[in-house]
């Protein structure tokens, strides 16, 4: 399948600007905050301030006495309202993990939801969040992770040792052959700090009841996965839902699924039948809307004498907080089962527990596993150094070619279309190693210290399990020829509508200015899963495909019957319909609307009026495989510790490039994550599980002026799906760690240092080298 | 993070101000251009049931020559100080201290009587008026009064000024003869208030020799420090002979407060403090001998 059936592809593969960009640097967006209803009341949250405690008493009598306080909910009020609680991106049937819209007799992170304060506006629901007594019993928490499993103290009843979950594959023969006798056994445990998705756009909604229909203004990836979430919270039909996106400003995974706070916030609305907005803010965000990464891993490899890969296991273990959404047990195996990465390894296994603590929960976050890429690389350039090979070397020696493939990975992944030592040496060819070298070898001369680390990693994009294994289009051709793609959305910044459109024009051979797109509205649009997995490329574009193939059918009948022309001559490009090799004796889509709609008298035998068409793409293969090669280059002051990057270069495959700036765009973000996660961002607490950064005073985020220039390089190696499109949405998050960690650990080897716990913040880099002088 | 309730005045002179405080007391704040007093209110960490905005009081503000010194309004913002071409020629450290403050769209309200009163001890204006000895001139019930930097600082986020009090201008020496001037600092990112920061000034003889030097340094105790023993150490002695890394490790070594947080321990900012003071030494020595 192609998407450029009717002729030549104008748009995809170009550098089309995108089309949301004039509205939302004009600041004419429409967010949630945007949106005013009549009568609309303010949500705002009593939140614990202990870690873990008993609720003795809450009293909101003085809360209830201030002027324009509406309401105050607590558990008892909202939780018996609760019909049902389950995400359908998970399914009803996993074994899902606590999460009450509000604490139910105890609180268990700082944070945590005691009481839903509703008034006329958010500085009364403020003052009078404040005036809300509660009375609690301090138990002892349990905040680190890592030692939770020997703990007595339980954040949850009923999950001993505070373990949520653990999966794994059994050692097997073949591993234990692996690592017996191997030259080089070599085993490291690394560690990565909590850091947050931080979208720009806090999370927000409004939600008005009217005792017949539910509506919702969200911030979310998934429209559709809102209204079933809240139909089913509230036990009413989905068809009395309608739940409505219109601009959301950043998601990376915080937003796939309604949290805590948006059902409670639900239920008070409809308690109320009155419209009712919570916009969280940045506090609240930083304190509540969860945490990510937090994880390490025992990490072990075997090579021969030649530097061979023999074996690799990891123990992976990671912090699910108090409150993980959504589950986070599933998630983790990936960690385990991708450990091996984009390496020819004979024998792997893994395991991957998932522990409980009194911090905020753990969320999905752009490139969810991306531990295993981190812990791999950062142990293949250890093992490096320690076996004398150059890293750079010695991924040469085990990287996969594309013309290895495909094959199975040895934990079972069905690797397939990808280019892992391909992608490295392009990354390479631009980077110039040889000159690198030797600038280092000059700056180290005069006591500087410069570094380069490199990252590779495959990833499984769209895959293609329940929920996101299918995806509607609906193309409506309308009267006047102006064309309109109907598609779930659930863009958070992604670009997505300049994808619908591009896709569109070329499928229908018609202009991008005649092409618009409706998206994030569940009364108008197809059924869609939103945007996660790196899966709206490739799925939207054979959702437009489908839906598109027989209105080109169509629009060929009406001009070869018009043009008196063979159907199988006809050429659809431009917005008009030709013989091939006559353009200029032709019949524009308007004209062939105007007669679809308007005189069907003229429509040939057989061919219905109209140019309306909606379909339903199922996703051809279980799993599209992407991957990418990272290059940094840094400068470390020995002194301060402060590292400056210096060059940042990807090589990637993400198949045939429906945007080239729009692929760019989405490496580029995530590599700026994943350089802030290394040097600069840390969800921290204290010994007594107290938040220590819920501003941006204290949690930092890179600026501009941390990030260089990205370099890119593309190689674009078709995938089994539509178009050959892969995902991209996350890589760059998931190799971008291991890269920043491995130029500090290359500028810092004359010193000796091994990094293996993150982040490397300025007084982490001096006390790594103070460590080992 | 909406502020708890609050009356606004907006006086139209600093007598009318001065008697606002008097009349509201403890309850009483004064909002100036509110980069800092905003958010901490936003965030509940501040709550006052009267803010007295004297931001938009033309007397407060400009820049003026007073003989061999500069006055600047405390209305004045970061952003004007930033551009002004006086200030520029006479109290250079000033100049180059403002770039390290936030970012411009702070700098285009914020003003450098605010950042004085406010008073952070990681901030750059209290260090570089600490180095400059500048002088203060302070308005309230019972008239105005003038008190030296060396006064000024009185403690962690505590200034001379009394809480029926406005400061009203800072006055600053014009720099003259073969003087250098450096402010540098290191923070986590550009803009953030530093991990350790140090402002320097001096003056050379005509042989050469140190006249006159001053040596601030910030985020390494409650309130920015001079280090008053290297100086005199320094005062007269051959400026080709002066070791800037040893100054800059002589200068932080009886710091007692240096402060401990989630971006450095106190002896990591102490080791970025000798760094960033031999830095400025270097720079401003210069600058001197050019």
């Amino acid at each position: 399948m192609t998407a450029t059936a009717s002729g030549a592809a104008r748009y995809a593969g170009t550098r089309v600007p995108r089309v949301e960009d004039a509205r939302l640097l004009q600041g004419r967006g429409t967010y949630v905050d945007d949106v005013s209803r009549p009568g609309m009341l303010h949500a705002c949250f009593v939140r614990s301030p202990y870690a873990r405690a008993t609720i003795v008493s809450i009293d909101a009598r003085d809360a209830l006495g201030i002027p324009g306080v509406r309401a105050v909910f607590t558990a008892d009020d909202l939780i018996p309202m609760v019909r049902e609680q389950w995400y359908t991106s998970m399914g009803k049937d996993v074994p899902d993990t606590p999460r009450p819209p509000l604490a139910h007799g105890s609180v268990r992170h700082v944070g945590d939801i005691v009481a839903i304060v509703v008034a006329v506006d958010r500085y009364v629901a403020e003052d009078a969040a404040d005036a809300v007594e509660v009375e609690y019993e301090p138990l002892p928490p349990v905040v680190d992770y890592a030692a939770a499993r020997r703990r007595h103290d339980l954040v949850h009843d009923g999950y001993p040792d505070n373990v949520a979950g653990a999966l794994g594959r059994p050692a097997s023969d073949d591993l234990l052959a692996g690592f017996e006798g191997a030259a080089h056994d070599i085993s490291v445990s690394i560690h990565q700090q909590a850091y947050a998705p931080v979208p720009m756009e806090t999370r927000g909604l409004i939600v008005e009841w009217s005792g017949d229909e539910l509506q919702v203004w969200a911030s979310t990836q998934s429209p559709h996965e809102v209204r079933m979430f809240f139909a089913r919270l509230l036990g009413i039909g989905e068809h009395q839902v309608r739940v409505v996106a219109r601009d959301t400003g950043g998601g990376f995974g915080q937003k796939v699924v309604p949290m805590r706070e948006e059902m409670a916030v639900a239920l008070a609305a409809v308690r109320l039948a009155r419209p009712v907005k919570w916009i969280e803010d940045r506090r609240e965000n930083l304190l509540s809307a969860g945490m990510s990464r937090h994880e390490h891993g025992d990490c072990r490899m075997s090579f021969d004498a030649d530097g061979h890969l023999l074996a690799a296991h990891i123990d992976h273990v990671q912090d699910v907080g108090a409150y993980p959404t959504p589950w986070p047990v599933g998630t983790a195996a990936a960690v385990g089962m991708l450990f091996p990465g984009g390496y020819r390894c004979p024998a792997a296994g893994w395991r991957s527990t998932s522990v409980f603590s009194n911090t905020s929960g753990r969320a999905a976050y752009r490139g969810p596993w991306q531990f295993e890429t981190l812990a791999r690389e950062v142990l293949l350039d250890l093992a490096a150094r320690r076996m004398s090979i150059d890293p750079i070397e010695l991924r040469r020696r085990n990287l996969l070619r594309r013309d290895e493939l495909p094959t199975r990975n040895a934990n079972g992944m069905p690797y397939s279309d990808m280019t892992p030592l391909e992608c490295f040496e392009h990354a390479l060819e631009r980077f110039d190693l040889t000159a690198f070298r030797s600038e280092q070898d000059a700056a180290r001369n005069d006591g500087r210290y410069l570094g380069v680390g490199t990252s590779s990693y495959v990833e499984p994009t769209t895959t293609a399990m329940a929920f996101y294994g299918t995806e509607g289009a609906t193309i409506r051709i309308e009267p006047t020829g102006k064309v309109n793609v109907y598609l779930a959305g659930g863009s958070s910044g992604n670009s997505l509508e300049t994808t619908a459109i591009q896709l569109t024009a070329d499928a229908l051979g018609v202009d991008i200015a005649d092409v618009r797109t409706v998206q994030g509205d569940t009364a108008v649009t197809p059924f869609g899963a939103g945007t996660g997995g790196s899966r709206s490329g490739s799925m939207v574009a054979g959702a437009i495909e489908q839906a598109a193939a027989p209105l080109r059918d169509r629009i060929r009948a009406i001009a070869a019957a018009r043009l008196e022309a063979a159907v199988d001559d006809i050429v659809v490009e431009h917005g008009a319909a030709f013989a091939r090799g006559t353009p200029s004796v032709n019949v524009s889509i308007a004209e062939i609307a105007d007669i679809a709609y308007f005189r069907p008298a003229l429509l040939p035998a057989g061919v219905a009026p109209g140019l309306e068409s909606s379909a339903r793409y199922h996703a051809v293969a279980p799993i599209i495989w992407a991957n990418a090669s990272h290059i940094c280059t840094c400068e470390v002051d020995i002194v301060t510790g402060a590292v400056k990057i210096l060059r940042y270069v990807v090589s990637e495959d993400c198949g045939p490039m429906i945007n080239p700036n729009v692929v760019e765009g989405q490496i580029a973000g995530g590599v700026v994550q994943g350089i802030g996660g290394v040097l600069l961002e840390h969800l921290a607490y204290d010994d007594d599980g107290n938040p220590l950064t819920t501003t941006f005073m204290d949690y930092l985020l890179p600026t501009a002026a941390d990030v260089p220039m990205i370099e890119f390089g593309h190689v674009e190696t078709p995938g089994p799906g539509p178009g050959g499109y892969k995902g991209v949405g996350e890589g760059g998050a998931i190799a971008a760690p291991a890269a920043v960690v491995n130029a500090i650990a290359d500028a810092l080897a004359p010193f000796g240092v091994e990094i293996t716990r993150l982040p490397l913040s300025p007084a982490a880099v001096v006390e790594l080298i103070a460590g080992v002088r | 993070m909406k502020a708890a309730p609050f009356h606004y005045h907006r006086p139209g002179t600093v007598a009318e101000a001065v008697e606002l405080l008097s009349t509201h007391g403890d309850e009483a704040k004064l909002l100036a251009g509110g980069q800092s007093l905003v958010p901490m209110m936003a965030l509940r960490l501040a709550s006052f049931g009267h803010l007295i905005d004297i931001g938009r009081l033309e007397e407060l503000r400009g820049v003026r020559s007073d003989g061999d010194r500069v006055v600047i309004g405390a209305g004045t913002t970061q952003a004007t100080i930033e551009r002004s071409a006086v200030i520029e020629t006479a109290v250079p450290l000033l100049t180059r201290a403002t770039p390290f403050i936030g970012h411009f769209q702070i700098r285009n309200r914020g003003t450098i009587g605010g950042s004085l009163v406010h008073c952070d001890p990681a901030a750059e204006y209290p260090a570089v008026a600490l180095a400059l000895d500048a002088r203060f001139d302070i308005t309230g019930p019972g008239g105005a009064r003038t008190v030296e930097a060396s006064e000024f600082f009185t403690g962690h986020w505590a200034t001379a000024v009394a809480g029926d009090e406005v400061l009203t201008a800072i006055s600053f020496p014009v720099a003259s003869g073969r003087s250098g001037f450096a402010i540098r600092e290191f923070a986590r990112r550009q803009g953030d208030f530093a991990i350790a920061g140090a402002a320097v000034s001096l003056a050379l003889a005509a042989d050469d020799r140190i006249s006159q030097c001053a040596i601030a340094m910030f985020g390494l105790g409650p309130t920015p420090l001079r280090a008053t023993a290297v100086e005199l150490a320094l005062a007269g002695s051959p400026a080709g002979e002066t070791d800037a890394a040893g100054l800059g490790v002589a200068s932080v070594e009886g710091l007692e407060s240096i402060p401990s947080d989630l971006h450095g321990s106190a002896e990591y900012r102490r080791r970025g403090g000798a760094a960033v003071v031999a830095d400025a030494w270097r720079a401003a020595l210069e600058e001197a001998l050019r």
